[in-house]
């Protein structure tokens, strides 16, 4: 039987995939990787499907030992990780036997490390997907946050994964500074006044301690309403304070001071006015930020966004490439 | 179907949100939609005056999913003759007194008025397992709360608007709490987890135990 021994559990660490689609109008958010762009990339130095189980490790990472030959990798925040208590490189493919042990030391820039190991981590499949989501407690490993001495499936090592394959630097992401997020403005954003919106674009945000994989609340502004919230169902309109369906990525601002970031295991609709939405490819950066960190929102149009996201496509096939050589 | 109060507005790169008259509209938008899905779109996801369409901009983009969504013929939907489910309600919520007060009714009336009628899951939404209750009595409307909570418990059983539903598990929440229900709205565990679906009916009925209550006599009705 084919196993990945968890140590330590660490302090916040799922098993997580590309998401769980097709849910949302049962309520059922995607989940997911927060940053996909390291998850998937993990997983291809290891010789897995883009989609393939990994583990997301939040802050301070987990503890694990290998219990036959696999390729591991590690992805997504700057974090000095070790093999035996030696330092390893990540974004490399590396090769480890029975009784090797990977750990973490503290993270130095972004938020959350990838860890893919070739075969994927193979929970089973809830609703189409491996990616655990722990407030109703579906999906991953029992639907939780790993704990200290367990053990998780492994599946086949069958991929065409290579020991010391690596990603180039400049096809890292690049996690320091403040978070640049752009922003397709819209939806109810015309119930700021110009001054709101002009001050929501201008403000460079802080990361508070409510962070997390349902969402980002950030501090430092204020933004101004043309009104006040009116009141769920009161009246016959406007349709921004009747129940509606949230996308992932998207901002409400509770009270005017403080915008909430929705992010992948979020609620996935309700009353509040919702005045921009985070483009599917910055989501990545704003995963990959903790609290404290400096984050600015940027208008752009969607051409910009999809543009973005096909740039983010060609980078991945880049990497996809180099890994391949 | 009258199709030119559609507003369609864009959310980021992945999702369309369309704005229509109603609720009525959107139930028969939305199942136009679904009984035949545009490529591409992955998600449909109806509110109260809202559809949500997400879709996967590597297989379509937003000029197609517009033009689907201003080309579907809209088709009326039946919202009755679902499964009966009854949920037994201690009416002892924190905001039983503000409901009576916003309505004008007395808060033995408001438990009336919410255990006399029949209602439905228009659609889900929020959280897993949680259904938007209509059809109920149109003296029950009522604002949001001001403020929301950080934590509502499970099985609290609320009215915001014309809507009714029941918290399927302790999560934020900004309606207004007029009781508690046992029953399990939502199982990992049950095929489908979810107990209130569209389409299901709903009858709510007072009860005064509860296993919350501490004491010895249950009859509280847990799924």
């Amino acid at each position: 039987m084919s196993e990945l021994r968890v140590r330590a559990g660490g302090l916040y660490t799922t098993v997580q995939d590309t998401g769980r689609f097709g849910h949302y109008h049962m309520g059922m958010p995607p989940s997911g990787a927060m940053d996909t762009y390291s998850a998937v990339v993990a997983n291809m130095l290891v010789g897995n499907p883009d989609g393939a189980g990994v583990l997301e490790g939040t802050y301070v990472g987990p503890t694990l030992e290998f219990t036959d030959d696999r390729l591991v990798a590690v992805t997504g925040a700057d974090v000095p990780v070790t093999l035996n208590d030696e330092p390893v490189e990540p974004w490399t493919a590396i090769r480890v036997r029975s009784g090797d042990v990977l750990g973490f030391a503290m993270i130095r820039a972004g938020c959350r490390a990838y860890v893919a190991v070739s075969g994927g981590i193979d929970v089973p499949v809830y609703l189409g997907s491996r990616s655990t989501y722990t407030l109703t407690g579906i999906g991953g490993h029992e639907g939780r946050k790993l704990v200290d001495d367990e053990s998780l499936p492994l599946g086949a090592a069958e991929g065409p994964g290579r020991d010391g394959a690596v990603v180039p630097e400049d096809l890292r992401p690049d996690l320091t500074g403040t978070a640049e997020l752009r922003t397709v403005v819209g939806l109810c954003s015309y119930r700021l006044t110009e001054g709101g919106l002009a001050s929501f674009l201008g403000t460079d945000w802080k990361v508070t301690k409510d962070a997390d994989r349902v969402g980002y609340r950030l501090r430092g502004g204020k933004l101004d309403f043309t009104e006040r919230e009116q009141p769920f169902g009161a009246g016959s309109d406007p349709a921004n304070v009747v129940d509606l369906g949230y996308p992932v990525g998207s901002i409400q601002v509770p009270g005017g001071d403080e915008p909430i970031v929705l992010l992948n295991d979020a609620v996935t609709g309700g009353g509040y006015a919702t005045i921009g939405t985070v483009i599917s490819v910055d989501r990545d950066r704003i995963a990959q930020t903790k609290t404290g960190d400096a984050v600015r929102f940027n208008s752009v149009d969607l051409d910009t966004a999809l543009a973005a996201r096909r740039d983010r496509r060609e980078r991945i096939e880049r990497v996809r490439s180099r890994i391949a050589r | 179907m009258e199709t030119t109060t559609l507003r369609v507005l864009p959310c980021g790169d992945t999702a369309l949100l369309v704005e229509s008259a109603g609720l009525d509209d959107v139930l028969a938008l939305h199942a136009a939609l679904d009984a035949d899905r545009p490529a591409g779109v992955v998600d449909l996801v109806p509110a109260a005056r809202t559809l949500l369409l997400r879709f996967d901009p590597d297989r379509t983009d937003v000029a197609a999913v517009e033009r689907a969504v201003r080309e579907a013929c809209p088709r009326d939907v039946t919202r009755s003759g679902g499964e009966l489910v009854e949920i037994p309600v201690v009416y002892d919520g924190p905001d039983l007194a503000d409901v009576a007060h916003h309505t004008g009714l007395s808060e033995r009336d408001v438990i009336a008025e919410h255990t006399g009628g029949e209602w439905t899951v228009a659609f889900g939404g929020f959280a897993p397992g949680f259904g938007y209750l209509t059809g109920g009595s149109p003296r029950l409307e009522v604002p949001r709360r001001p403020e929301s909570r950080t934590r509502v418990p499970t099985g609290s059983v609320a009215l915001a608007g014309t809507f009714s539903g029941v918290y399927p598990r302790s999560s934020p929440g900004g309606w207004q709490l007029i009781g508690r229900t046992d029953l399990v709205t939502w199982d990992v565990d049950r095929d489908p987890p979810a107990l209130l679906r569209p389409g299901v009916r709903v009858r709510f009925v007072e009860t005064t135990a509860s296993a919350d209550s501490g004491g010895s006599a249950s009859t509280g009705g847990a799924a």
